[in-house]
């Protein structure tokens, strides 16, 4: 975050160590920012040390892994829960945490808990004890931390600029048009998934089977290093768009050369942590639609960089920009992290009109009573229910006119209340109004963070019009995509949430345990919440029939000190899995295994050649019909984010981005390789491939 | 290294399923693995092993290896967990030495509910040692299937252990296995 580099004040020096120190040497180190004067907080010494051990034993695996990451210490803390009382934050820790057993700390250790929370973050320890009755508002015991990080300056000793950073005009730019989104040309990669039906396959063949073993670095472009990094390079015209979501910086590059040719540092930055990752921009018209981490939508001149308009889709808390796409000239974006107990934090998806961003439709994924849906949700009050974000980019059937999202978990996460409409579920919406035509729901009424938001990939079978799915159960889900009827499904990696599934209706049956905790006995889920699947895309190769996803074989468990993550049975120590199923019947076609995990989308092409990187720094090309390696390389840190391919005056590339920091699917396998595997935690990137010049 | 971990893995269980009576002996395999942990316990929670058994009526004999301890082994038992994946009471205690590798071995006479818990998957291997007194290695015991090295394809069909019931019920349906 502040790497020597030039001058820095003395000032801006001094925050960087006691933040650097703080990420380092863990929560406890954070206490350095406690200032003279400031107003001792309500809770002691004493109990801010036992809640260390607890969080240790009950917290630690889920908010912080192999020392990289301090999740509750930051802006994303602050920024949330300043304006609240601890007496509020206590009630949260209490009712639903830890995950998987919430409920099951005692009053003493929920309060050390807070106590530890409150210190890491600058208060200071007093003479007063912590109850669950302590109602003192957060912004008068953390003001410290906050005033810290306010004297941010650049790494060049000068405020950090916004704006135009880097001006430039791209020299001949095609105004993209609907029907260049329906029919995309091989050349580009113009939206997220490459094509409206979520293929992320690439018509190109120029890099084939027999070729790709020849691959040489072409470019490497380094972005800046913070927060989650899981970009889809688009390209238009031979020029490639990047971002990083640590800043909200927008760049345009030459796509053969990687020289820079506009830059928009748009702001703001951000500390570590707060959950932003912009996967999906879209490109439409002269536009580049980039979803901030504050929730704003900019349309930039793809041209020139420049703000065109901008739009906040939401000004509550931490709420984020989730999946964008655009649909029949529309700019559609899903609301992600809208996850707390607030009317106003009510997730949704919605139409924006591409000239001004204007709102043509909005439809929420939470349903509140008197709503369609809406008994689903038991007792719970409508500001109680939360969740189901869609923060991953649909799909699109330009016939049917209808939009394909999924949704991720209600919050709070527990069993037992009702089936929580319409979390955990595939939902159809009509193109022009945004209703509800269908949904599907995979993981109802659950407490295990099953979501199923992942891209729903459209294949036409002969007559039948499919819609395949799968989410963090790693079940592969198939639907008749007009009505939304379940057809079949497949498991792809092992689970134990589900002892049974309705070949009807689809509807699971979870273990009964899950349901109801047996005292004293361990609690555990396959997969985790890093999932089965998570966010790498899996991609549909036309010419084989085949759909190939990247899989996780990695379990939580939960039963006192024995928490934490562990290999999936009979996984053999492979976390990371490669799947080929053939889409006509599910039939399994090729798998592979290895210890890491894959972190980026499954890329294919015509060539018969797909791509994929992991945690450990491998970037890998396959054979699409055996799974067989075909070349391997290493890069600067974990691959991460969505490779995309393209051609530029003829010339076909492969570009893969890189970036260490991540959610769940990074984080676990993170604590997991902790004393076995390295990498750096510097090196967000993107990297361009092609071959030798001579062929 | 891995592929080595493999090959002489693929030679034990050649070696001990040849010695094994062709008739009314299931074979059952596991690899042990690191039990859960979160990064600051990592170093305390190293190590791997693999553990092949037969069921010969009602008699379960295991045999394996283990090794990459960051401390000396205390301790190893056969458990029954709740569900696969998930933890439960000991059987009976294993034959290990106290050093950082070994082998691992032991016989049981298994109950009915036990053998039925066996062919669920719910029967498993945990092994303490010094650094990780409540649990350093453990894994699930699963029929007899085929493990390949790091990287290389499996074609058609592969093994992954599946409790769902509509499923196992019915062969026809049944995948990946």
């Amino acid at each position: 975050m502040f790497k020597g580099r030039g001058k820095v004040s003395m000032g801006a020096f001094a925050a960087a160590v006691a933040l650097s120190a703080a990420g380092a040497a863990g929560l406890w180190a954070s206490h350095a920012l406690a200032q003279p004067g400031v107003v001792a907080g309500p809770f002691t010494e004493a109990q801010a040390q036992a809640g260390q051990a607890v969080f240790t034993g009950r917290c630690a695996s889920c908010h912080e892994a192999g020392g990289e990451t301090v999740r509750l210490i930051s802006s994303g803390f602050t920024d949330v829960w300043r304006a609240r009382t601890t007496r509020d934050l206590y009630t949260r820790i209490k009712t639903t945490m830890p995950f998987g057993n919430p409920g099951s700390l005692s009053e003493a250790e929920t309060a050390s808990v807070v106590a530890y929370i409150l210190k890491g973050n600058g208060a200071a320890a007093g003479a007063t004890a912590f109850t669950p009755a302590t109602d003192v508002s957060i912004n008068t015991i953390i003001a410290a931390r906050r005033d810290a990080y306010a004297g941010y300056v650049s790494l060049s000793g000068m405020p950090a600029a916004t704006g135009i950073t880097f001006p430039g005009t791209v020299a001949k730019y095609t105004p993209v048009t609907e029907e260049m989104l329906l029919n995309p040309p091989a050349a580009d990669w113009l939206m997220h998934y490459q094509n409206y039906a979520g293929w992320s396959h690439s018509p190109l063949k120029q890099i084939n089977t027999k070729n790709v073993q020849n691959l040489q670095l072409r470019w490497v472009w380094s972005l800046d290093d913070g927060e989650r990094q899981q970009i889809t390079p688009l390209v238009h015209d031979g020029v490639m768009f990047v971002s990083t979501a640590i800043n909200n910086k927008v760049q345009a590059l030459n796509a053969a050369t990687g020289d820079l040719i506009w830059e928009n540092s748009l702001g703001p930055r951000l500390e570590n942590q707060v959950n932003a990752t912009a996967r999906a921009m879209a490109l439409y018209g002269n536009q580049l639609f980039y979803p901030a981490s504050d929730a704003t939508i900019y349309a930039l001149d793809a041209r020139t960089g420049k703000v065109n308009w901008k739009f906040k889709i939401s000004n509550y808390g931490r709420d984020k920009v989730g999946g964008m796409m655009i649909a029949d000239g529309k700019l559609i974006a899903g609301l992600g992290v809208c996850d707390e107990a607030s009317l106003q934090d009510r997730c949704f998806i919605a139409a924006y009109d591409v000239k001004d961003g204007h709102q043509l439709w909005k439809t929420y994924t939470v349903a509140y009573t008197g709503e369609p849906g809406g008994n689903s949700w038991g007792k719970m009050t409508n500001a109680e229910r939360s969740g189901a974000d869609a923060w991953i980019a649909g799909t699109y059937d330009p016939k049917l006119r209808l939009i394909y999202f999924g949704t991720g978990q209600a919050k709070a996460g527990q069993n037992g209340i009702g089936d929580k409409l319409f979390s955990n579920a595939t939902i159809a919406l009509d193109v022009d109004t945004g209703k509800l035509k269908w949904y599907h729901q995979t993981a109802p009424d659950e407490g295990l963070d099953l979501d199923e938001v992942y891209e729903k990939i459209l294949v036409d079978n002969g007559s039948q019009k499919l819609l395949l799915s799968a989410g963090k159960p790693g079940i592969l889900w198939k639907y008749d995509r007009t009505n939304g009827q379940f057809l079949d499904y497949v498991p792809m990696v092992f689970q134990n949430v589900f002892t049974s599934i309705n070949r009807k209706t689809g509807r699971g049956t979870y273990r009964a345990d899950i349901l109801k905790p047996e005292p004293g006995n361990s609690r555990p889920s396959c997969p985790a919440q890093s999932g089965g699947h998570n966010w790498p895309a899996a991609s549909y190769v036309p010419e084989d029939d085949v759909i190939i996803y990247p899989l996780m074989q990695i379990c939580v468990t939960s039963r006192g000190d024995m928490i934490g993550n562990f290999e999936a049975p009979a996984s053999d120590g492979y976390l990371g899995r490669l799947s080929a199923y053939r889409v006509k019947d599910l039939k399994p076609v090729w798998t592979l295994q290895q210890r890491a995990p894959f972190l980026t989308s499954s890329m294919t092409t015509a060539g018969g050649v797909g791509f994929i990187g992991d945690w450990d720094r491998t970037f890998r090309a396959f054979d699409v019909k055996t799974g067989k390696t075909l070349w391997t390389t290493r890069l600067g840190t974990t691959a991460q984010g969505f490779p995309t391919t393209f051609t530029v005056d003829g010339e076909q590339f492969v570009a893969v981005p890189t970036g260490y920091n991540g959610g769940s699917p990074q984080i676990r396998p993170s604590s997991m390789f902790a004393f076995e595997r390295n990498r750096p935690l510097v090196g967000h990137a993107v990297y361009v491939f092609a071959l030798p010049k001579a062929q | 290294m891995v592929i080595l971990r493999i090959v002489s893995r693929a030679i034990a269980a050649a070696i001990f399923f040849a010695a094994a009576p062709a008739f009314a002996a299931d074979n059952y395999q596991t690899d042990i693995g690191p039990t859960p942990k979160n990064g600051r316990q990592g170093a305390n929670v190293q190590g791997r092993g693999t553990v092949l058994a037969t069921l010969d009526n009602n008699k379960f004999s295991l045999q394996g290896k283990f090794s990459g301890l960051s401390s000396p082994a205390t301790e190893a038992r056969l458990h029954v967990g709740n569900v696969m994946g998930g933890t439960g009471p000991a059987i009976g205690g294993l034959k290990i030495p106290q050093a950082q590798s070994g082998e691992i071995s032991g016989t049981f006479t298994l109950t009915r509910d036990q053998i039925a818990a066996l062919k669920l998957g719910k029967l498993y291997v945990m092994l303490d040692s010094q650094s990780a007194p409540k649990g350093n290695l453990w894994g699930w015991f699963q029929p007899e299937h085929v493990t390949v090295p790091p990287g290389v394809p499996q074609m058609d069909h592969w093994y992954i252990p599946n409790i769902l019931e509509d499923e196992s019920n019915d062969p026809a349906k049944k995948r990946n296995s």
